[in-house]
């Protein structure tokens, strides 16, 4: 594995995953990752997955419950709360590729990862290496899910993996990442308007 | 021709979109890369696939998209101005509709090893030189379409500089100049078409200097306005236009005035036209039924008139002939003066109201002037023999620009000159005599000689018909070709069509021909007095040009014209056979 690329923050391990998509659990007190970030799986010592998260699920337990009826509750009660509680925050991730011996590509992992593996949050670095790599083809992952707000992760990936190109000397990629999407859902009308109306407010934050 | 690779062709000439769809019936799709306004109606498009070239005309474009949603609304109503534009790029696009007309095996690329091994096949004689064919197959998917470049068009259409080649106008896109071939043009009748105004004079005048220049053949033109032989002033400029005869000088071109002292526009005519009584026949009246409204009995009277007077004599006899003459006969009754019509219809059992009403209605051609006893010369067979020498004549009417000046004459002379060429095509193939000069009879106004009624009885039609093997053409110039009859028409090689507004003309003038359909919108679009359409037998595919200019740097051209290296023996062995 190119370790120059992988970062070492972790945010969490698996709870469970099936070949598609996996969920992690972190503690709510660490910096998660954002919704729509990438992140990788180690699988082996030469495989690793991929992953967008696609949604974010902050449980409630008995004591929460109790708690929010409550008139008045000190800070340090919500701090012992957040930090010491049982349940932890799901990152629901969806697979989008995976590297393998070095090289990425934009193919489904050959194997879900293990319950408590690590999941790491990748850097600017390693989103410019998995976004650039190949031809866009991870994409259709996104636009083809059920599971997730398509649009909305959409809209957030592609303005984080475009703010990370532009930022390394890419500008040109976010438009090629619109020119693969109007690709993909060209002739179907209904779905690829709303996508494009979204990505109209990732273009002007870039501003490319 | 010089092969340039791919990438040097691409670099020079840009695609400018792939093949989609289609076939040989239903034309070719080409999907466009850019915007519509890039090619146009009758463009000359080229698509390569792989060791094949196709040659095509552009018959459409349709504005098109992938959802007709996308295109309902623009989407910069929706979208940023950035990115509704890479939708639309994706979404919206123009289909270009290609008419197939012919394929050339290109063969391998020059920079690939096997272009060697096919170039010396083909030097060695084992293998044919490649030459374009009627389309028989089609080019597969996403094949690249490219506008015609200069040597795509000579490709096809011949070097400008080439002997026998003519350029008649230019592609409108890229101004290459667009040849059609003299040789092939005067080896069958031809046509140039188009309504008034659009040019057709010009046109006409230019391709007889041509003609003329190249020196391929005789040319005898009708010339009932007297447009052709001494200079004119266009009607809408009101510049000075220059005739034929003025061009090439009165070596070459001699214009010959109807009547003895006929002047055309003040001019006097290097020589005159005048009719003996003699030479008028009974065939010549009878195809003037419809003009002097003639009865079904006048083949009758005719006969009886060669029958009892002479083939030569009937006309002059006829007309001395007094009408309603009468003496008082011995027992004091009123009967026909002997000199009288009725009395010489008496004395041949014809029907003398029949013989006096045709008296009546030939009296309109008694009166004309040109029609004289004793013309000062055969002038008709000094028309023939300076002809037959090689000179170019364009016979004026002068004055008499009647229809019923134009059908006698003009027939009248054309069954001479058919009589002559038949002649010496026979003494020719006998071996007693030298090969006849090839001869264009140039007829305007050509419905009048050649609709549905007169086509059986003039000469014209024979010529369209059949007077090839005897080395006569016709060049027939008309503004309303539906009137032509359909078997004239269909004999028309070499078709030259400026605009046409009514349905049945352009019908016509496409009749017989493959694409027609295609082709049809395209005639009713031309723009009037620049653009011209190619069609028929004679060129190798139909092409919209843009017509060369008619004005002094034309004649400038025509004069400094190479010429050199012409066996004009050799050419009229390749037009006609031995």
């Amino acid at each position: 594995m190119d370790k120059t690329l992988q970062t070492e923050v972790i945010v969490g391990r698996l709870l469970r995953a099936n070949t598609r998509a996996c969920v992690a659990g972190c503690q709510p007190a660490q910096r998660f990752p954002a919704f729509g970030a990438l992140v990788s799986i180690e699988l082996d010592e030469n495989t690793s997955a991929y992953g967008l998260v696609g949604d974010i699920h902050i449980d409630d337990d008995g004591l929460v419950r109790q708690l929010a009826t409550s008139p008045d509750i000190s800070e340090a009660i919500i701090q012992d709360n957040r930090v010491n509680r049982n349940v932890p925050v799901e990152l629901s991730i969806l697979f989008v590729g995976q590297r393998s011996g070095g090289a990425i590509s934009h193919r489904l992992p050959p194997r879900p990862p293990l319950s408590l593996d690590r999941v790491r949050a990748c850097g600017e670095g390693d989103i410019c290496a998995f976004s650039g790599a190949g031809r866009l083809g991870y994409l259709h992952f996104i636009l083809e899910t059920q599971d997730f707000p398509a649009a909305d992760l959409l809209a957030a990936h592609l303005l984080q993996a475009g703010r990370a190109q532009r930022d390394h000397g890419d500008a040109a990629w976010f438009a090629q990442a619109v020119d693969k999407v109007i690709t993909q859902l060209r002739n179907d009308y209904e779905h690829l308007m709303p996508i494009l109306e979204a990505l109209a407010d990732v273009q002007e934050e870039l501003g490319s | 021709m010089e092969k340039h690779t791919e990438r040097e062709r691409m670099e020079i000439n840009p695609a400018i979109g792939i093949v989609t769809s289609g076939g040989l019936k239903e034309n070719l799709q080409v999907r466009l890369n850019g915007s519509p306004q890039q090619v146009q109606e009758g463009s000359f498009i080229v698509i390569n696939n792989r060791d094949w070239k196709f040659y095509g005309i552009a018959t459409d474009l349709q504005l098109q998209s992938i959802d007709p949603r996308y295109a309902l609304e623009p989407s910069a109503a929706r979208l940023p101005e950035r990115l509704a534009g890479q939708l639309d790029r994706q979404t919206l696009y123009t289909n270009l509709v290609v008419l197939p007309a012919l394929m050339l095996e290109r063969g391998p690329e020059v920079d690939t090893p096997e272009y060697p091994a096919w170039r010396k096949a083909i030097d060695s004689g084992d293998r044919d030189e490649p030459r374009p064919m009627p389309v028989k197959s089609i080019p597969a998917h996403h094949a690249e379409a490219f506008l015609a470049a200069a040597g795509d068009v000579a490709e096809i259409f011949g070097k400008p500089d080439e002997e026998g080649n003519f350029v008649i106008g230019f592609t409108r896109e890229q101004d290459h100049p667009v040849c059609i071939n003299l040789p092939k043009l005067i080896q069958r009748s031809s046509g140039i078409f188009g309504a008034t105004g659009s040019g057709k004079s010009f046109l006409t005048r230019m391709l007889l200097a041509g003609l003329i220049e190249h020196n391929r053949a005789s040319v005898l033109v009708y010339d009932m306005h007297n447009e052709y032989g001494l200079d004119d002033t266009a009607s809408d400029t009101g510049e000075n236009v220059r005739g034929l005869r003025s061009g090439f000088g009165p070596a070459k071109v001699q214009v010959v005035g109807l009547g003895g002292s006929a002047t055309i526009r003040g001019s006097v005519p290097d020589f005159n036209l005048v009719l003996g009584y003699s030479d008028i026949l009974p065939e010549d009246v009878e195809l003037l039924t419809r003009e002097l409204n003639l009865k079904e009995t006048t083949a009758t009277v005719l006969d009886a008139l060669v029958q009892s007077l002479g083939r030569e004599r009937w006309f002059k006899a006829f007309k001395e002939m007094k009408r309603g003459a009468q003496i008082e006969s011995e027992d004091g009754k009123k009967i026909p003066a002997p000199d009288s019509v009725a009395f010489w219809a008496n004395q041949n059992g014809v029907n003398v109201m029949a013989a006096e009403g045709l008296h009546d209605k030939l009296r309109r051609l008694f009166n004309k002037p040109y029609i004289v006893e004793n013309p000062p010369a055969d002038s008709i067979q000094a028309l023939v023999e300076a002809l037959k020498k090689g000179k170019h004549i364009v016979l004026s009417f002068g004055d008499y620009e009647s229809d019923l000046d134009y059908l006698l004459v003009s027939n009248l002379l054309t069954r001479r000159i058919r009589s002559e060429w038949e002649q010496m095509t026979n003494e020719f193939r006998g071996k007693n005599g030298s090969e006849p000069r090839p001869l264009v009879i140039v007829v305007e106004e050509a419905h009048k000689l050649l609709n549905r009624e007169m086509a059986a009885q003039t000469t014209f039609s024979t010529i369209a018909r059949e007077m090839r093997k005897y080395y006569v053409t016709l060049l027939v110039i008309d503004q309303r070709p539906s009137q032509i009859y359909d078997e004239v028409m269909s004999q028309l090689g070499t078709r030259v069509c400026g605009w046409l507004g009514d349905e049945d003309d352009i019908h016509a003038v496409l009749s017989g021909l493959a694409g027609r359909e295609a082709l049809r919108g395209m005639l009713s679009r031309l723009q009037a007095k620049e653009e011209v359409l190619l069609l028929g037998w004679g060129v190798p595919m139909p092409i919209l040009v843009r017509s060369r200019r008619y004005d002094e740097q034309f004649w400038q051209d025509i004069k400094t014209s190479k010429k050199a290296g012409f066996d004009q023996a050799k050419a009229i062995k390749n037009l006609y056979g031995d």
